[in-house]
């Protein structure tokens, strides 16, 4: 166990470890920060669109500009930073090594986080977590949108060495005595997106150095009057954040498989299929990018090419889904607060991805293309997949990292409130889609409908943020105070268990 | 007068199939469709299998957690319990 909080050492300590915990610990507390910090800009917005007009927010530029930073945020300072976090964790722990392959590589790609991160925030830029050209590059202001692009390619540059770090350790550092297909699936998973990561960052480094340059007037790559054409960019930016999707829901559907087991007090149903699944989700995220661009003037046989390639993904997801309800069989299951999260996480990734299905069949793509239904789509997959995973797996690890208890009872009712929310938000967000709300709006007209559904999914988005409010206080309270845990088996599931993370790795 | 027969030539070949599809036209009336009635439709295909689906799978789920919950009363040790598996 690693009990970070049970032997107080100087922060300094911590901050300037390259041991894998110590890194681990580092990308949680800095993943959890910006979770709250993209979370309030959320129910900014939300708050904006309760009512047709301005609101809260007193113009279009700083609505731009929150929504901007929010997903910016929430998608590289929490989503994949957390997921980072868990495999610096456990992955050298399964595969029995004692580090990461390259534990300074693994602090260099850490510490170059808050600083994209500052970049990121000080700029508040404006022009979308997609940087839209031409907009980007001929009028976005000034050094807001450097920033940002700066902030972005740190954050390429932190996410391929952390990749490295991930696909070495497991293939390479592996104990000679385990074989791959002996390997957890979790550390299936951060195999899986580690080569995704590989082969789709570098594509968006050079969009990221050609808009740049646009930026600067010395390359037209993008922009019109110079011959350039921003449809090019749309292709590099979804050639890397399609599989990017799929960077962020794989480790957390790896999370779910070590949850789920071990509350159904049964093995996985099936490991091939697992393993198996996140191998073709890599490879078929990378056939689906342009489903994004149907409404960009693409050839009928093009389209038709990349809804297939979307729809391949189809078989791959339900696989999880069927190996999660097949494991779950005949099981004695224990609803502790982190299975109450894998199960939630679960049914909503079903649900997102059969909003997808729809959304991915090119007629319904053209009605439903930038409404809120693709809003809703996505969010349900971020939020309702990759969040509910993650903080499932947080309560799971706490008692790991801690060496105390959460209260279960908050917890419960963290998952319920958060629950409950999500489907306000998300599935309202889907109907409102369909009866034509544009997204990255800052205000509507008033019509009736569209009124309602907003105000439905902001009751439901400020439900989220009592609930965050309530898991900030228990996340606090019981690492300084909570009960002490039983470390051996805290979730009280009798027996003996296996626990891939019983080992410990020195200091070092 | 050898070129000119060599354009006649060429100019029927090109004037004839012009001439065959001006009748086909007139022979077969086109379809009128409207996109936005072939969209919905599409659409509600499309969900009614993706309600269908949807329901099967949640209901079976929401039945094996009630069913498979630890405090159900035939809820029994699975055989893994105890064990290192």
């Amino acid at each position: 166990m690693v009990l970070e909080l049970q032997k107080p050492r100087p922060i300094w300590q911590i901050m300037f470890s390259t041991h894998h915990t110590d890194v681990g610990l580092l990308y949680l507390i800095t993943s959890l920060a910006f979770l709250f910090l993209g979370g309030s800009l959320a129910l900014a917005i939300r708050a904006e669109l309760f009512l047709p007009g301005a609101q809260i927010i007193g113009d279009a530029m700083t609505y731009n500009r929150i929504f901007t930073v929010h997903g910016t945020t929430l998608i590289f300072l929490f989503i994949l930073p957390f997921a980072s976090s868990v495999g610096n964790y456990f992955v050298p722990i399964m595969v029995r090594y004692k580090d990461m392959a390259y534990p300074k590589l693994n602090a260099i790609a850490f510490w170059m986080i808050p600083p994209a991160g500052a970049l990121i925030w000080l700029g508040f830029a404006d022009f979308t977590w997609y940087a839209t050209p031409p907009y980007s590059i001929i009028s976005a202001p000034g050094p807001a949108a450097d920033m940002w692009i700066f902030g972005l390619k740190i954050l390429g540059i932190s996410s391929v060495l952390g990749a490295i770090n991930f696909v070495v350790t497991i293939l390479k550092c592996k104990h000679p005595d385990m074989s791959i297909g002996q390997v957890p699936l979790l550390a299936w998973s951060f195999l899986s997106s580690s080569l995704i990561i590989l082969v789709a960052i570098p594509t968006f480094a050079a969009a990221l150095l050609m808009l740049l340059t646009d930026r600067l007037g010395v390359s037209g790559f993008f922009n019109p009057a110079m011959g350039g054409d921003p449809i090019a960019y749309a292709h590099l930016f979804w050639f890397t954040f399609h599989p990017e999707v799929y960077v962020l829901v794989i480790p957390a559907i790896g999370m779910m498989y070590e949850i789920i087991p071990r509350f159904s007090r049964k093995p996985i149903y099936s490991y091939n299929s697992g393993v198996f699944a996140f191998v073709l989700l890599s490879i078929v995220g990378f056939s689906s990018w342009a489903h994004h661009m149907y409404a960009t003037g693409m050839s009928f046989t093009e389209k038709t090419v990349f809804m297939v390639g979307t729809l391949a993904a189809v078989p791959a997801s339900a696989m999880h889904v069927f190996n999660f309800i097949a494991t779950m069989w005949n099981g004695r299951i224990k609803f502790s607060t982190p299975m109450m999260w894998a199960v939630g996480g679960i049914a909503l990734f079903f649900s997102a991805g059969a909003g997808g299905v729809a959304n991915a069949a090119m007629p319904l793509d053209f009605t439903t293309h930038d409404t809120y239904w693709v809003v809703g789509h996505f969010h349900l997959f971020v939020m309702g997949t990759i969040a509910f995973g993650s903080i499932g797996y947080l309560y799971y690890m706490f008692p790991y990292v801690t060496g105390r208890m959460y209260n279960e009872t908050m917890g419960k009712v963290h998952f319920i409130m958060s629950f409950v929310g999500t489907v306000l938000v998300f599935f309202t967000q889907h109907v409102l889609g369909l009866y034509g709300m544009p997204r990255r709006v800052f205000d509507y007209p008033p019509i009736p409908e569209w009124i309602a559904m907003n105000q439905i999914s902001t009751v439901g988005a400020m439900i989220i943020g009592v609930s965050m409010a309530i898991f900030l206080a228990n996340m606090i309270y019981s690492s300084g105070k909570g009960k002490l845990a039983n470390t051996e088996d805290p979730f009280g599931l009798g027996g003996k268990y296996y626990y891939p993370f019983e080992a410990k790795n020195p200091s070092h | 007068m050898k070129l000119v027969g060599l354009f006649s030539v060429l100019a029927v070949l090109m004037v004839i199939p012009a001439v065959d599809l001006a009748f086909a036209a007139g022979d077969e009336p086109g379809e009128y469709l409207d996109r936005r009635v072939v969209i919905w439709n599409l659409f509600y295909r499309l969900m009614t299998v993706a309600f269908t689906v949807g329901a099967v799978v949640s209901g079976t789920m929401i039945w094996q957690c009630w069913r498979f919950r630890e405090s159900h009363p035939q809820a029994k040790p699975t055989p893994y319990e105890g064990t290192d598996w």
